[in-house]
């Protein structure tokens, strides 16, 4: 009886004895990633947000997302990787025809089914989450305000979400959430000024690895399919129209006439415009078509076709913006008198 | 091995079982199959449930034989065609595909054909969080009939509207 006893108290120290060194086991193990950040001062909106940049482009990550555009869904997939110091990424749609591309040292190259592979030469990122993750938000915040809204879960990671506001109408704004751990973005909701929702980006599957994907490695090993050149950015004389209105933070980053990639006859004026995360396009040419009304307005999703006839020319106005923005464009432009 | 199938089934009609044989169950593989394999049978006599085939396995193990993936060959077996490296300067659309420029445009054919007048005056209001589920993006879109074209008015309209879409995902493409 004695004996057992014994026993018993021995090993019931043994267990106290081992009690606190599993549990600071396990609080070193599971809670250091947010132990730190909890106990200093934690990161602000804007922080939050160059913390997200400095991820998307500096870690190996793979993601499978889905896009959500006027209740249809897209699932894409994305793989990145930093190979000898410079991004590359590769992206795929995962549901239809084969749609991939490869992106790395300023181009980019074409896969699809059924058509020869191309490369375009390109330093314009335009994968997912691109546009967020190279905005300067610094810059930014003459146009936008930065909110943290909370914490949430989102593809079973614990993540930030905030809210890029903007300041005035004319443009769209921006909730992003972040993963709290790798910081990557996770999900993006593209949002009108009347706070509907346009489009939606969310990851459902994360991957962070410290090495890179050896695949993409040997991606970019591989002879790459042949470089097109574009004939129509040759041209060199500017439009014979300008904007006397941008909306605030936008600036013109061409201005040129050029004949349209799918209508090699059509001659057409063209403006583009860049605030950072997205771009506008107008085009100016003669009316061809009538139209029984003077405007027509085509939306799907975020972008917006904004078309207008005015007096012998008609103006079309493409682009991620609001459709206030599209009219006041249009509105703005005048005729250049002079080639200067 | 038959002993512990008997424990098996006595464990599926929840008969007395001790721990020991429910770790034994747990640690081995072919004891789980087995499990697994009575419990269906049990579903199919009790006539539960229709049955539930896990063939995850079987499909991944008939994928992973299958050539390698499709989607990675085009970017080896792709050498460079041989051409004039001077002067390549082609027509863009005429010869290559056009993903580069429908990329995110996939629905272009289907928006052109929704006419769409002045929006719908959107709900205001403050969006709180978590209550936009997602997928439940609302697009105020209305279909608008344009009576008064004629059907090749209307064709042609679409054309050029996809013309000039498309040649604005070129246009941000090709930005430097």
């Amino acid at each position: 009886m004695n004996k057992v006893s014994s026993v018993r108290i021995i090993f019931a120290g043994l267990l106290l004895f081992f009690i606190p060194f599993s549990m600071a086991d396990e609080s070193d193990e599971d809670h250091q990633p947010l132990m730190p950040a909890e106990q200093q001062i934690l990161p602000s909106a804007i922080q939050y947000l160059q913390l997200m940049q400095n991820a998307y482009q500096m870690k190996n990550y793979e993601v499978i997302y889905l896009s959500s555009l006027q209740k249809q869904l897209e699932p894409m997939q994305l793989i990145h990787g930093v190979v000898d110091g410079q991004q590359v990424s590769y992206f795929r749609y995962l549901n239809g025809a084969i749609r991939e591309s490869l992106q790395f040292a300023g181009e980019i190259s074409y896969f699809e089914q059924g058509a020869p592979a191309y490369t375009l030469k390109s330093n314009h990122n335009r994968h997912v989450f691109a546009n967020i993750a190279n905005f300067d938000y610094q810059k930014g915040l003459e146009n936008y305000d930065y909110v943290i809204l909370g914490k949430g879960r989102i593809a079973g990671k614990q993540s930030i979400a905030i809210r890029v506001i903007s300041k005035d109408d004319y443009r769209y704004s921006y909730v992003i959430w972040c993963d709290l751990h790798s910081l990557l973005p996770l999900r993006l909701d593209i949002v009108s000024p009347s706070n509907v929702l346009l489009e939606q980006l969310m990851v459902v599957s994360l991957k962070v690895s410290e090495k890179v994907n050896p695949w993409l490695v040997k991606l970019t090993e591989n002879p790459r399919p042949e470089v097109v050149h574009i004939r129509q950015l040759a041209t060199e004389k500017t439009s014979r129209w300008k904007t006397s209105w941008l909306p605030a933070g936008f600036t013109v980053v061409k201005n040129d006439q050029h004949k349209l990639a799918m209508n090699e006859n059509e001659m057409v004026s063209y403006i583009m415009l860049d605030d950072g995360i997205v771009n506008v396009s107008i085009y100016i040419s003669p009316k061809k078509l009538a139209l029984d009304e003077k405007q027509k307005l085509i939306r799907h999703g975020s972008t917006v076709l904004y078309t207008e006839q005015r007096g012998i020319n008609e103006v079309n106005v493409v682009g991620d913006v609001p459709i206030a923005t599209a009219k006041r464009l249009v509105k703005s432009l005048v005729w250049v008198t002079n080639d200067n | 091995m038959k002993e512990t199938n008997e424990q098996l089934s006595s464990l599926i009609d929840n008969e007395n079982i001790d721990s020991k044989s429910l770790d034994a169950l747990i640690n081995d593989k072919q004891q789980q199959a087995v499990f697994s394999r009575y419990q269906l049978m049990g579903d199919v006599m009790r006539n539960e449930n229709a049955i539930n085939i896990d063939i995850s396995e079987q499909v991944m193990a008939e994928i992973a034989k299958q050539p390698t993936l499709e989607t990675v060959t085009p970017i080896i077996a792709n050498e460079p065609t041989p051409i004039k490296a001077d002067n390549n300067v082609i027509a863009f659309v005429k010869r290559f595909g056009q993903y580069a420029i429908a990329a995110s445009v996939a629905g272009v054919v289907v928006m052109t054909s929704f006419m769409t007048s002045q929006p719908v005056v959107e709900n205001s209001g403050i969006e709180v969080l978590n209550t936009v589920p997602f997928g439940g993006g609302a697009s105020p879109v209305s279909l608008q009939a344009s009576q008064k074209l004629s059907k090749q008015a209307l064709q042609d309209r679409h054309e050029r509207l996809e013309a000039l879409l498309k040649d604005h995902q070129l246009q941000l493409q090709v930005q430097q």
